[in-house]
This record gives structure tokens, C-alpha cells and sequence, in this order.
């Protein structure tokens, strides 16, 4: 299987490329303990076009992995439609892989049959999966530790091998809960340089879900601030800055402060 | 693998037998003072002798001599099939209860109820039952095997995290591999924990069924002892089960180990 290596770098990313996840009016509300409802999304609508890097942010508990477990098929919505290239979005699948904030790799497989997973039953030689998994292990650099457990690993390699088990399967869209939460600055820094990397190698759409703004300004093309409960989009912010973004940039600096002083206004 | 192996140097092995060494030290004492007759506690020399009668001799020397295989294999196959049966219900139950609602609620009431009656309250009924014999006996080992392994196959089913799950499900795993692939090895370490104690109950239950007047079997021959006044034989009788027990621990262990990923590399 020939990978589908296309380069596309943000100014040909144009707003004429296909729309790949159309979200219409999506809200959920959850049953609470004798006192009725609460509602957890109201009415969140946003598309995603192809190859786009959208940051969804905003305060803890506004229901951003709500949103993503319902991207990704984990929970129906209550009201509203999630439709990917146009077809509604049911049940989870590779079409739509998530990488999740904690370590949710299996523990009784190694790195590298970790990231060989998702490709059992796909129609394809077991030399040509070896060959995708090398593949995707070097991408994450991860090629000297294919035979280690997850427990002998760190952190951020934890992570970027819960990268490469999903990119493996080519999703059509990428979503990412808070991933890199959890690690300390320094791995987090480099997990975001590989993430840009891999990004504009493989041309991925991903949908990334973070309450870090300076993580969202330097990552995203779209930024998707939401309010507090119940969540819903209060202002879409399109980050025009050239990249690669540095952060001792004057412009990168100045949008982190507007960004922040938005979320605190609300 | 191979830091792990390094971990287990001779003097942690060593280590296992020093408890054993303490107490046959202590037997020895005890004997050799005459702190305790031998009508009570026989010397560790003649327990010797009579365990290698009982072991090695030949049928007819003496009493009980050379009846230690018909006595192993009568014993451990009542085990295995009992255990075996205990593994065939306890698993799958114990998963499916862990996992569905509607089975944990069908099932846990009876099942936790039936847990708080003492095996020996069962003996009487399995009797009347299946009559003396190896049919008394499994049915007791695998009724007292089926709790500890069907509670730790439902805890560990239970616990296993729903990320992993959902991991499974993005990854296009349906449900049926996902039991295969994800849910049962991500329980396994908690499966074996029930395994074992099931495996250790077993052999606690062997004797009590065997008490029940059969021909052979390790039970047998205790209970028979102690009706001559054999205290040796008891001894010895003691003594074989705590180290077939031991193995058969061992060899679960490495059988698990052996044929499965999961318990190979527990975190």
C-alpha cells in the first residue's frame, strides 16, 4: 500500500478544500440524579475542512470532551447531526481515531504491536504491515524502543505511541483529548513539534481539544473558544500567523494575551 | 525480558526456603528435647522413614507402603476435573457478569448467597447426591473452586478501563475480538488471582470430600491415619499436599505465562 504522502503547506490549506466534518446543532444533555437534566452542549455547530487544524478551548468543564466523545462516536448526541464527508457518523471507527489524555495503550503489548493493532484483518501481507509499522514507528522516533512494554516507557512516548497506532490508519479525521495534558513542559513542547511535523507530512484534519492557550495559538489554524456551561461557541478565532509560530514572537505573544483575556471575560 | 530475569539473583531464591528451613529447624528441636512426645509429633527421622515407605516401597511391605501414586493420581484428578469445571462456569460468568448489568443482577444474589455457606455444609447433601466416590469429591472442589474465580474474573472485568475499550472500538474492533483482544487480557491479571486461590481451595476441598469413607486419595489416607493413629502418615499426608500444592501453583502459573501474552507480561 503506497501512503498517501501529500504535502500541503498552510497557504495552500484554502478555504476551497473539502469540508470533511460538518457538526449541525449538536447538543447533549445528561440525566443527573433525580433532579432532571443538565445540559452539557447547546447547539454547537462548526465545520471542519479538509486537512484543517482546529483548537477547541475553553474552561474545564465546558464540555470540550463531551464534544469529542461525540465526534468520535463514543456518546449519541442528544439533538443534531455529526456528518463526516457528508455521511452521518455512527459508531466509533478508524475513520475518526482519538488520542486520548490518558495512557490507553495495551498493557500487554509492545510498542510496536501496539502500534500494529488496528491493522490486524486489514487486507494487507504481514511484510507490508511490517513495513507500515517501521514505518510509522521511526515517524514518532520510537524505531529503538519497538520491543519495550508501555510501562517501561515514558510518558510522552506513551503518547506518541498512541499517535502512531491511530495514524497508521489514515483517519479521516484526527481528535485529540487535552493529549498532552499530562506531561511536563519540556516533553509537551516536543510533542507539539512532532504533532506540527507530522502534521504537515501526513496532512492529517485534526480536531484538538485543549484548555492550554498557548498550546492552541501555536498549534491551530481555527481556534473554537468555548463558553462555560452549558458549552457552546462563543467566538471562532482564525490564527493568521505564519508558521513555523515562535514563541518569543511579538504576534504569538499578543494573541495568547487577547485569547486569555476572552476566556477570563467570560 | 532479560532485566527481569537479572532482578531474581540466588539470594532471593534462596530466600523462598528459609521459612521451610525455620520450622524443620524448630520441628527438630522440639523432638530432640522432648519438648513434644511422639505420640503427638513424631520425629522428623521417622517421618522421613515412613514418607520414603510410602513413596518408594513396595506394596505390602509394610502399611501404606508404595500407595503414594494411586493415591496422587486418585487425588489430583479429582482436582483438575473439579477445577476444571470451576473454570469452564466461573470465567465466562464471572466476565459476563462483570461487564452486563442485567447478568451481574441475575446472578449476584444467588451467587453471593451460596458464597456464605461453609463447603462442609455441603457434604452431607452431595452425599445423598452422588453417593461416596469421585463424583462427591469433584462436585465439592468445584462448588468451593467456582467462588474465588468467578469473583476476581468479575472484579477484573469490571475494572477494566472504558478508554481501552473505546481505544478498541476507534481501532475497529468489534465486540466479540474486543473480548479476545482487549477485555479478557486487560482482566487477566485478576483472572489468575482467582486462578490460584481457586487452585489452593481445591485441594483444601479434596480432603474434605475425600473424608467421605473413598479408597484412595490423599484425604483418604489422612483421615484413614488418623483413625489407626498413624500420626507419621498424617505428617507425610501434610507434607505432600503442601508441596503438590505448591507445584501445581508453580505450573498454573507457568502454564498462564506460557499461553498467554497477557500474564506474560503483567505491568
Amino acid at each position: 500500500m503506497k501512503p498517501r504522502l501529500q504535502i500541503i503547506s498552510a497557504e495552500h490549506r484554502s478555504a476551497a478544500s473539502p469540508v470533511v466534518l460538518d457538526v449541525e446543532k449538536v447538543s447533549k444533555r445528561f440525566a443527573t440524579n433525580g433532579s432532571g437534566n443538565i445540559t452539557v452542549l447547546q447547539n454547537i455547530s462548526f465545520t471542519v475542512r479538509r486537512g484543517e487544524f482546529i483548537c477547541i478551548v475553553g474552561r474545564s468543564g465546558c464540555g470540550k470532551s463531551t464534544l469529542l466523545n461525540i465526534l468520535a462516536g463514543f456518546m449519541p448526541p442528544s439533538a443534531g447531526a455529526v456528518r463526516l464527508n457528508g455521511r452521518p457518523a455512527g459508531h466509533p471507527g478508524p475513520d475518526r481515531c482519538v488520542v486520548f489524555q490518558e495512557d490507553a495503550l495495551f498493557a500487554w503489548l509492545t510498542v510496536k504491536e501496539n502500534i500494529a493493532f488496528g491493522l490486524k484483518g486489514h487486507a494487507m501481507t504481514r511484510r507490508e504491515k511490517e513495513r507500515e509499522v517501521d514505518r510509522f514507528l521511526s515517524l514518532v522516533g520510537l524505531t529503538d524502543f519497538a520491543d519495550y512494554l508501555p510501562a517501561e516507557i515514558s510518558g510522552g512516548m506513551k503518547q506518541r505511541v498512541s499517535l502512531a497506532r491511530v495514524l497508521i490508519l489514515r483517519p479521516e479525521i484526527l481528535l485529540m483529548d487535552e493529549p498532552f495534558a499530562a506531561l511536563d513542559a519540556q516533553t509537551r513542547e516536543e510533542m507539539q513539534d512532532l504533532l506540527l511535523r507530522l502534521w504537515s507530512e501526513l496532512s492529517h484534519t485534526i480536531v484538538f481539544v485543549t484548555h492550554d492557550v498557548g498550546e492552541a495559538a501555536l498549534l491551530a489554524d481555527r481556534v473554537l473558544l468555548f463558553d462555560r456551561a452549558p458549552g457552546r461557541i462563543k467566538e471562532e478565532i482564525r490564527i493568521a500567523l505564519p508558521r513555523p509560530r515562535q514563541k518569543e514572537d511579538d504576534g504569538y505573544y499578543a494573541l495568547c494575551r487577547s485569547i486569555t483575556a476572552k476566556i477570563k471575560a467570560l | 525480558m532479560i532485566r527481569r530475569i537479572v532482578v531474581m539473583t540466588q539470594p532471593h531464591r534462596l530466600l523462598n526456603w528459609l521459612l521451610p528451613g525455620i520450622f524443620l529447624l524448630a520441628w527438630l528441636v522440639v523432638c530432640e528435647t522432648g519438648l513434644a512426645p511422639p505420640y503427638l509429633l513424631p520425629h522428623p527421622k521417622d517421618v522421613l522413614a515412613t514418607a520414603s515407605s510410602y513413596l518408594f516401597g513396595d506394596a505390602g511391605q509394610a502399611a501404606y507402603a508404595g500407595r503414594f501414586f494411586e493415591d496422587l493420581t486418585a487425588s489430583a484428578t479429582r482436582v483438575l476435573l473439579g477445577f476444571g469445571l470451576a473454570v469452564i462456569a466461573g470465567i465466562p460468568l464471572g466476565v459476563l457478569s462483570g461487564r452486563l448489568a442485567l447478568v451481574n443482577r441475575l446472578l449476584s444474589t444467588t451467587i453471593n448467597a451460596l458464597r456464605a455457606v461453609p463447603g462442609i455444609s455441603w457434604l452431607p447433601l452431595a452425599m445423598v447426591w452422588f453417593g461416596i466416590g469421585i463424583k462427591t469429591t469433584v462436585f465439592l472442589v468445584a462448588l468451593a473452586a467456582f467462588f474465588p474465580i468467578y469473583l476476581n474474573a468479575e472484579d477484573g472485568a469490571r475494572q477494566v478501563s472504558p478508554t481501552l475499550l473505546q481505544a478498541g472500538a476507534m481501532m475497529g474492533v468489534r465486540r466479540l475480538r474486543g473480548t479476545f483482544a482487549i477485555l479478557l487480557p486487560a482482566a487477566m491479571p485478576s483472572i489468575i488471582t482467582g486462578l490460584r486461590l481457586g487452585m489452593g481451595i481445591s485441594w483444601a476441598y479434596l480432603v474434605l470430600g475425600e473424608l467421605t469413607g473413598v479408597p484412595n486419595g490423599l484425604g483418604a489416607l489422612i483421615m484413614d491415619a488418623r483413625m489407626l493413629g498413624r500420626i507419621d502418615i498424617i505428617v507425610v499426608g501434610i507434607i505432600l499436599i503442601a508441596l503438590i500444592g505448591r507445584l501445581c501453583d508453580v505450573g498454573l502459573h507457568y502454564a498462564l505465562r506460557l499461553s498467554f501474552k497477557s500474564a506474560r507480561r503483567i505491568p
